[in-house]
């Protein structure tokens, strides 16, 4: 019954897509064209990856709000790495990913051993993390980073934007992580009832601090992907991109109670919030006008999607 | 091994701010400073060659009706609502200019990219903008001018070859003199202040803070800077770092520096209201409309600013010479219509004039 509701949303979700775009593209004859979309899909690559792994934490029934902080923290260390500490570009960037990790791993460690509830550590945290963005950087940005380096964030690999590939890649790892391994049934357990997942062996706290982990890590790529794209560094980079990252996921069908939710579903949800600031933008609506228009699509899709699964489950 | 990861965090980040507080010089950005002379003697304006962008094969626009987007770096706030009003206005007289504003309602670096990028893609003529981060816009910039969309800069801007043009709205060590000695002369040359800015990383704030250190270390050396804080474009916060730096220091502060538009009016709410008036003052930019109450209960004595509208005003008719292509590099002056010309400067700069000062007898001639 559940398998069948998921489907619902998804098609649902799809239906909509399909008709944002429909009508967007006759509002706009600039919208519907492969360069545009195209670099629709760079501009929503960092709220993506951190989507996909926020999937995978809701569905246990935690949260991390703590993504963009770690964020602005990466992006910050990889520039002290590199100017401040002399390494070479290429070691100060797997460092700062070393670091972003680490800090989600942080998450992890505070939500499982001290059972501090997954709301309140990440809140906690996007305080903690943000403040050492802004200690360490000492409010200087870091600018001139070689040529190759904006290759990430601003070229193309075969005509499609480098960190598109980066996005699909993590999309199809996350969605067979989810759908098709034991771990995948594993975190789908723990978010539907975790005290009868523990009972039932399963390594519950292992399960939670490798995703925290892996949120930590999906929003570090996601700042170097940043710093790439607009080629400097800020310590107030990704504020509030965890508010964007949890409205895919929870337009994607996701439950917030977790046991429930697909990275499909969260990939659709990412979609058509983009089509919409996009499309919308290029019809000449203004940015406020869209902003309110996102949040009655989330709550038409919720209702929507509350309603088939009634129907499906009565 | 969770106690040690948070207490190592927990050090880390007390020595950062240790280390934070060790130097109240912050604000500033590393750029080389030109403090002008402490007596009123003008400064000598250095000739440099044209180091704007020029866009690939633009159509020719000469004449014809163009469709420009000004994308401010944050709108619903009185400062950029006059500088739309300045655009709007200059469009309207000119005839064929089809210009709108839009811009992010955060000042948020990513927001404003992703709205200039949206533009570019519908197809506009002309981009005028006010740069939330000189570097983290260029990318962007530079693809309309890839595009063949004329782009001129206002308020705010960004590397030079990632525009044509900027409107200059007044040059950063004029604003930092006038503000400096604003201050020496309501607190003494002894007296210690604070600042209270948007973020450390405004292009703006960052230089004028740079230009008023350096002024301030030549002409007013035994002034006493105690910190400079962040409270982003927010009412709210402005007024909160306002109210803790009257709590935290007591009576040896005597100046608050207000560097944007909303902090300044904040500032002043928390000296009113901590009954402060007279014994701590407030210099800083702001507009007029905002300041009234103040000026009018005598808070606050004088409040520094261009005008805003011509801003706007100045930035269109620029927008507008590119298009005709009666602006090209090399020249020294523009025409702006009622503004008359104005003058080339830095190389691929534009400047408004000299700066307003708004006291009790003019600010009520102004509205914005």
């Amino acid at each position: 019954m559940t398998v069948r509701s998921i489907f619902r949303h998804e098609t649902f979700l799809a239906l909509l897509l399909v008709v944002a775009l429909v009508v967007l593209s006759f509002q706009s004859d600039r919208f519907f064209t492969t360069a545009n979309l195209l670099n629709q899909g760079r501009l929503m690559t960092e709220t993506g990856l951190i989507a996909i792994a926020m999937t995978l934490v809701i569905a246990t029934g935690g949260i991390d709000l703590s993504v963009g902080s770690i964020l602005g923290l990466t992006a910050i260390l990889v520039g002290v790495f590199w100017k401040s500490l002399g390494l070479p570009l290429p070691a100060a960037i797997l460092a700062a990913l070393a670091s972003g990790t680490l800090a989600g791993f942080g998450n992890g460690i505070i939500v499982t051993r001290f059972g501090v509830p997954p709301l309140i550590a990440t809140l906690a945290t996007l305080a903690l993390y943000r403040g050492l963005a802004e200690g360490i950087s000492e409010a200087r940005s870091v600018r001139g980073y070689p040529d190759w380096f904006y290759g990430l964030g601003q070229g193309e690999v075969l005509d499609v934007p480098t960190q598109l590939w980066l996005l699909l890649a993590a999309a199809a790892t996350g969605a067979v992580i989810l759908g098709y391994t034991r771990w995948g049934r594993a975190i789908y357990a723990i978010g539907a009832n975790e005290v009868a997942a523990r009972f039932s062996g399963l390594s519950v706290e292992k399960t939670k601090i490798a995703l925290y982990t892996a949120s930590g890590f999906a929003s570090a790529l996601a700042a170097v992907i940043f710093v790439s794209r607009v080629s400097t560094t800020r310590s107030d980079m990704g504020t509030g991109i965890e508010l964007d990252a949890i409205t895919a996921v929870v337009l994607g069908g996701t439950s917030i109670f977790g046991g429930r939710g697909t990275v499909l579903g969260t990939v659709l949800g990412l979609c058509l919030i983009q089509a919409l600031k996009n499309g919308l933008s290029l019809a000449g609506v203004k940015g406020d006008g869209t902003t309110m228009l996102i949040g009655v699509v989330l709550i038409l899709a919720i209702l929507a999607s509350n309603l088939f699964e009634r129907g499906g489950t009565r | 091994m969770g106690k040690i990861l948070l207490s190592t965090l927990f050090a880390l980040s007390v020595s950062t701010s240790m280390g934070f507080a060790a130097s109240p010089w912050t604000g500033g950005d590393d750029l080389p400073t030109n403090p002008l002379a402490c007596d009123a003697t003008p400064s000598k304006a250095e000739a440099k060659p044209y180091d704007g962008g020029q866009p690939t094969n633009p159509p020719d626009r000469k004449g014809k009706t163009i469709k420009v987007v000004d994308v401010p770096k944050i709108v619903g706030i009185g400062y950029f609502n006059a500088t739309s009003k300045g655009i709007a206005e200059a469009a309207k007289e000119m005839g064929n200019m089809d210009a709108k504003t839009d811009g992010p309602s955060k000042a948020n670096i990513d927001d404003q990219i992703t709205l200039i990028d949206n533009y570019i893609t519908s197809g506009v003529d002309g981009i005028l903008f006010a740069a939330n981060d000189p570097v983290a816009i260029a990318p962007v910039l530079k693809k309309a001018l890839a595009a063949g969309i004329d782009v001129v800069g206002y308020d705010a801007n960004s590397e030079p070859d990632a525009r044509q043009w900027f409107v200059n709205q007044a040059e950063f060590n004029g604003i930092a003199k006038a503000a400096v000695d604003s201050m020496a002369e309501e607190i003494g040359d002894d007296g210690a202040f604070a600042i209270v800015t948007s973020t450390f990383t405004t292009p703006n704030q960052a230089r004028w803070i740079s230009e008023m250190q350096a002024y301030q270390e030549k002409c007013h050396p035994g002034m006493k800077w105690l910190e400079t804080v962040e409270a982003q474009e927010d009412n709210i916060l402005s007024f909160n770092q306002s109210n803790t730096l009257i709590n935290k220091y007591g009576d040896d502060l005597k100046g608050i520096f207000g560097m944007t538009s909303v902090a300044t009016p904040a500032a002043a709410e928390a000296v009113t209201q901590a009954n402060k008036c007279g014994s701590v003052a407030v210099v800083g930019l702001a507009t007029p409309n905002a300041m009234k109450p103040y000026v009018a209960s005598d808070c606050v004595k004088s409040v520094v600013l261009w005008n805003p509208v011509d801003l706007g005003y100045a930035a269109a008719y620029v927008l507008r010479a590119v298009a005709d292509g009666t602006l090209e590099p090399g020249n020294t002056s523009v025409k702006a219509g009622k503004l008359g010309e104005l003058q080339v400067i830095n190389g691929s700069e534009i400047l408004l004039g000299s700066p307003t000062v708004f006291t009790k007898d003019n600010i009520n001639d102004f509205d914005f």
